[in-house]
């Protein structure tokens, strides 16, 4: 991955081409500018990356800057770093924010939906809108399911499968969601014990499940349903280990049954893509990820003309919300790609 | 004796229908193929001697020749709304004054001619039947019916030998004469009227003296055009026409169903009889005694005036109407029948339209027997069918081609009907010469229609590439030397193939058989044929075979025209305007009717442009393609075209041609679908290259017992039962090759037996598919857990598994009975293994990735530190 790459390009070792460029201003505004300029970049660089030991001695000659292989490495590894660091930031902290606000807004319309009898019961929903509300009160999580499964609607919380009743109906439901990332609502659904409550409020009204069993690999499916009882299925994923919960790699689900169903109006579709099967990613997304990275690297040769005419300051004034905006969006395209309940 | 003419008439039908059922596809795609010799005994023959006698005035009697007159038809029984029936008559006298519409009102103005109409009712009714009367005779038109003031040259009816004195009087045919308001016209000084009302099925009378005192199905511009015809008899005294009969669906008022006796009846004009004329002889009296004006074989294409005492006018007046035969015919259930009167829920099979024909005739054989079940025939495309069924929203398919298995239980196939498509047509010779019986067609003039690479009119000329063109394939040399004695009259509806619009096995064949051919394939990819024609650009290298004919043309003509400028489209697709079934483009073709779409005109109402269809087609100078079942073709008596087989040589379809494809036909093994090689079919010269089996396509695993006992039974009836030919229920209608167990036909016929077998027992026989081992497990993409999509793993089949409780079809695979799963546990299956490698190292790979980014950067940045420069200074 290297969409990032703007981003880290110009405070780092890409610096050097400042002076070099500089140094000859064909077309630069004044006098006076370009003879600042030529003594400019060297303290742009201590004063970047070295301000934490500033010298107490008075200025130091510049420190030549890496060349060949060296240089090479070095740019590498602090792409790779911004790169990889990024996108991790971005699936734990800022997609857990996304997830919280995501959660704020919907969690709004849905009890208005519910309230003013608007709040959909099936067969074919809107992808994203609010279905239902989740409480478990047994793990603490309370989550409003959005329709869909694909791994972009799970950014916003669980998913309602789309070929599938809602939950409470008559018939079984499939709810997935994140185990790791984007807030990983779906963490603990595996400290679930048979007997624990599980509360759906859907349009029709509210129904309480009971949790069967935890259900890995290998385990018997659940006995068939009786007509008349709704049965939900949680979905998600889980590690092994130490490392468990930033590694989850094997589904894992949740039964539960609800005694009485509301009745579940016909005509849902048959099949949904292969992009919303659980631990499934969007490939669909790989064009729209394509202009992301495109508008990464305009930014970039942009910011880099920029800095012939402009100060550091000025230019990162300008670019910095860009970029960062631009990063942001990238990864939320990325994370589309990654199977959906990571 | 009338008594005795009903019977052997009754007789001759029997004989008839008999013969029908020996006959393959019978009266059927017959159009053009030529067949009186082959044709068995008609289901109806009569003949009667015809003479037109004057009295003269001291009561002696003046005797024109006699005219001996046989009448024939080729079916009277079980008939279908639309359905047109073969008319034949011999030894009538020659008609004069041909009209070029023989139609409704403009058949009027001909001398001699043979009038054919639809009643209610029937000669000899027996209990519970209508008596004939000319109240009870369907005309389209008031002047067909009623001569409304007329002055005493026209008013000959008034001295026909046979009429009575109360038939005589100056104003007549309805007693009490409706009020001045309803029929202000009628009943005017010295002028005479003659009324012949219209008496509907429900008991309705209609005065039918103006147009508004008409049925509501003789409205101006009603939905279909006029049936009842004047037709022409040639100088040898023979004629014969396709009349189409209208059950009460199609006329309500007529009201001719399974239930109420109709008869058609044909009068051949000999001319009125008149009687002793005054003296000295009035206006009146000489008019009736006028033989014509026009000699026998002439046209009157201008509409002129007739002697009216031998125009087709007066069909009812006693002394014509005295000459009628009435060929007694009956209706078929109507379409309707099984939602009427079986209240179960029917089982849809879903698929092709190649089956409609038959699944009218088959279905209530099913409905209305307690032991079957309620069979519905869903037309849809192979392709949604077969998905259907594969997901288990229908219990079989019906489909006419293998389909690619996407589901994981193995999908049997049991051929159920050889049947086809043809390529019909309706073309008219110049000089109204009559109807073009024979049509041959090569790959490569295909291959021009469906890549729209004729100009259509000038319109097309400004299409960059293509405008050397001809402008149809009326005037496609190549369409010329191969079907010479055509005319050469430009017709935007030449310029194309009427379609269909969806995807469709039918296109998909045709397409085959357009690429057999190498000329077609060299055209399609650019080369100029001999004349210099060239392939419409944006069709060039068009990937064929497809299951669908994509609109491809993006050129919008400039043109002074305000209309189309305010109306800007593409107009070669408007030309094309492909529609959604095969049944519509049959209707197109039997009423002439063009599907075009370049029609653009004002319209006053809105005050503004629009484009819509084209009007009908005028008689004497139609010419339409369109791709239609062989089922319809039979059914409506579509004339089809013959399609080239080996090069030279070009094949109808008929039973002999399509049984010579069926030889051609491989089998892929146990359960699997057979397959015409069109390579084979261009080496033989029998083979129609349109033949294509319809098949039952249905699981053979995890198909809910009931459902499979219902496939296997339909499968095993039709291929028995159902193969008998025939007009009734539960036969099969002309336009189909019937299964038998010996013959060219018996492959097919073991094949379907052993595929009800596996159905029924649902376990495919060994080898039936080659992906099996594939389909064992429960996720057939199990394995593909590396890479971060995992493909459709089968969380899917989480919820399908346990699924079953709603429907009511048992679990995937042991579950023994769900009413008892609550007391005794059954063994499920266990769940499918599904783990994704990307979502179980990424998040450690990436931190460990920055971690070591971060590192290598700050090593590079503090230990390995380059001398400042500045330091020796």
């Amino acid at each position: 991955m290297t969409m990032t790459e703007p981003a880290s390009a110009s405070p780092g070792p890409a610096a050097p081409a400042g002076p070099v460029t500089g140094a000859a201003p064909v077309a630069a505004p004044g006098p006076t500018r370009a003879a600042r300029r030529l003594t400019k970049p060297p303290r742009r660089v201590s004063l970047r990356r070295v301000s934490l030991r500033r010298d107490r001695t008075g200025p130091r000659p510049p420190r030549p800057l890496p060349t060949g292989a060296q240089a090479a490495t070095q740019s590498a590894a602090f792409m790779l770093a911004v790169v990889c660091l990024w996108v991790f930031v971005q699936l734990l902290l800022l997609g857990d924010l996304k997830h919280e606000r995501s959660q704020d807004l919907l969690y709004d319309q849905f009890r208005t939906d519910v309230a003013s009898a608007t709040a959909p019961v099936g067969p074919v929903v809107p992808v994203g809108e609010p279905v239902a509300l989740l409480r478990v009160p047994a793990i603490d999580l309370e989550q409003v399911v959005v329709e869909g499964t694909a791994s972009g609607d799970l950014r916003a919380g669980p998913g309602h499968q789309r070929n599938t009743v809602l939950p409470g109906q008559d018939g079984t439901a499939v709810v997935m969601g994140r185990a790791a990332t984007y807030g990983g609502p779906f963490s603990r659904i595996t400290e679930l014990q048979p007997g624990d409550v599980i509360e759906v409020v859907i349009a029709q009204g509210t129904r309480e499940f009971r949790v069967l069993g935890v259900r890995r690999t290998g385990d018997p499916l659940p006995q068939p349903r009786t007509a008349g009882v709704a049965r939900l299925v949680l979905a998600s994923a889980e590690g092994e280990g130490r490392l468990g919960g930033l590694t989850p790699g094997e589904a894992v689900y949740v039964d539960a049954e609800a005694q009485e169903a509301f009745p579940a109006p016909p005509g849902r579709p048959g099949a949904v893509p292969a992009a919303e099967q659980v631990l499934a990613g969007e490939t669909a997304v790989l064009p729209l990820l394509a202009t992301c990275l495109t508008a990464l690297v305009l930014a970039t040769l942009t910011i880099i003309s920029a800095r012939q005419r402009w100060s550091t300051v000025q230019v990162w004034l300008l670019a910095a919300p860009v970029v960062a905006a631009l990063a942001w969006a990238t990864t939320e395209v990325l994370v589309r790609l990654l199977p959906n309940v990571m | 004796m009338r008594r005795a003419v009903a019977t052997v008439v009754a007789a001759v039908l029997g004989a008839g229908t008999l013969g029908i059922g020996g006959l393959a596809l019978g009266p059927a795609p017959a159009g053009g193929v030529e067949e009186p010799a082959a044709r068995a005994k008609p289901a109806y023959a009569e003949t009667r001697t015809l003479q037109r006698v004057f009295v003269r005035p001291d009561g002696s009697r003046q005797e024109f020749p006699a005219y001996d007159v046989t009448v024939t038809a080729d079916q009277t029984t079980e008939l279908r709304g639309r359905q047109r029936i073969r008319i034949t008559w011999s030894g009538a006298q020659p008609s004069g004054g041909r009209a070029s519409n023989p139609y409704g009102e403009s058949g009027l103005a001909q001398e001699y001619p043979v009038v054919i109409m639809q009643c209610r009712g029937v000669d000899d009714p027996g209990p519970g039947e209508e008596q004939l009367r000319p109240e009870t005779c369907w005309t389209a038109s008031v002047a067909q019916r009623s001569q409304i003031t007329r002055g005493n040259a026209e008013s000959t009816w008034r001295h026909d030998l046979d009429a009575d004195e109360a038939d005589k009087v100056r104003v007549s045919g309805l007693d009490p004469l409706p009020s001045a308001e309803v029929c202000p016209s009628a009943d005017l000084g010295d002028f005479s009227t003659r009324l012949t009302p219209f008496v509907a099925a429900s008991g309705r009378t209609f005065p039918a003296c103006q147009s508004d005192q008409m049925p509501p199905e003789a409205a101006v511009g009603a939905a279909f055009p006029p049936a009842e015809l004047a037709a022409f008899t040639d100088l040898e005294g023979n004629g014969e026409v396709q009349f189409e009969v209208r059950s009460d669906v199609e006329n309500e008022s007529l009201g001719c169903n399974h239930e109420v006796a109709c008869s058609v009846v044909v009068i051949p004009i000999v001319g009125l009889s008149c009687d002793a004329p005054s003296s000295p002889p009035s206006t009146g009296d000489q008019a009736c005694r006028r033989t014509g004006r026009f000699t026998p074989g002439s046209g009157n294409f201008a509409g002129n005036g007739v002697d009216q005492a031998v125009s087709p006018g007066l069909w009812w007046s006693p002394s014509n109407w005295r000459h009628r035969f009435s060929i007694p015919i009956s209706f078929g259930l109507p379409p309707d029948t099984c939602d009427v009167l079986d209240p179960r829920p029917p089982t849809g099979f879903y698929g092709t339209e190649l089956l409609a024909q038959a699944a009218l005739q088959w279905a209530p054989a099913y409905c209305l027997r307690k032991d079957r079940f309620k069979f519905q025939h869903n037309q849809m495309s192979d392709e949604a069918g077969f998905a259907l069924m594969e997901s288990g929203g229908g219990p079989a398919a019906l489909v006419s081609s293998g389909h690619e298995q996407t589901g994981p239980d193995p999908v049997g196939y049991a051929p159920t009907a050889v049947t086809g498509f043809a390529v019909a047509y309706v073309a008219d010779k110049p000089d109204n010469a009559g109807e073009v019986s024979t049509l041959r067609l090569t790959p490569r003039l295909v291959a021009k229609l469906l890549t729209q690479s004729y100009l259509g009119s000038d319109l097309g000329r400004g299409h960059p590439g293509i405008g050397d063109n001809p402008l149809s394939i009326i005037q496609d040399p190549e369409f010329v030397e191969l079907n010479p004695g055509l005319p050469q009259i430009n017709q935007e509806a030449g310029a194309t193939l009427l379609s269909l619009s969806n995807e469709s096995d039918v296109i998909h064949q045709l397409t085959e058989w357009v690429v057999a051919d190498k000329d077609a394939r060299d055209f399609i990819a650019g080369e100029a044929d001999p004349w210099g024609m060239v392939v419409n650009p944006n069709y060039r290298d068009l990937q064929l075979p497809a299951t669908s004919i994509p609109l491809l043309d993006d050129y919008v003509p400039e043109t002074g025209n305000t209309c189309r400028q305010q109306n800007p489209a593409v107009y070669f697709n408007q030309l094309a305007a492909p529609v959604t079934a095969l049944r519509k483009v049959s209707e197109a073709i039997l009423d002439a009717h063009p599907n075009v779409q370049t029609r653009c005109e004002f319209e006053p109402d809105t005050g503004l442009f629009r484009i819509g269809r084209v009007p009908r087609q005028s008689f004497g100078a139609r010419f339409m393609l369109g791709v239609v079942s062989l089922g319809d073709a039979a059914r409506f008596g579509l004339r089809t075209a013959a399609l080239q087989a080996e090069p030279g040589s070009f094949v109808s379809p008929d039973a002999a041609s399509l049984a010579a494809a069926v030889q051609l036909m491989e089998p892929q093994g146990p359960t699997q679908p057979f397959v015409l090689d069109q390579q084979a079919v261009r080496r033989s010269t029998q083979a129609y290259p349109g033949t294509m089996v319809v098949y039952t396509a249905a699981r053979m695993r995890n198909l809910s017992k009931a459902d499979a006992a219902t496939v296997a039974q339909f499968i095993r009836i039709a291929t028995s039962d159902g193969q008998r030919q025939g007009p009734g229920n539960g036969e099969l209608p002309a336009g189909f090759l019937p299964l038998r167990s010996s013959g060219p036909t018996a492959p097919l016929l073991a094949a379907a037996r052993q595929t009800a077998d596996a159905v029924a027992a649902q376990t495919p026989p060994a080898g039936s598919t080659p992906e099996e081992e594939g389909s064992e497990g429960p996720d057939p993409a199990g394995g593909g857990t590396s890479g971060g999509a995992s493909g459709p793993a089968g969380p899917l089949d989480v919820p399908a598994a346990e699924l079953p409780g709603e429907a009511d079809e048992p679990a995937s695979a042991p579950v023994t009975d769900p009413v008892e799963a609550g007391t005794e546990p059954v063994a499920m299956p266990a769940t499918t293994p599904i783990s994704s490698r990307v979502a179980g190292m990424l998040l450690p790979l990436l931190f460990l990735g920055g971690l070591l980014g971060t590192l290598v950067v700050a090593t590079g940045r503090f230990f390995v530190r380059p001398p400042r420069a500045g330091l020796g200074r």
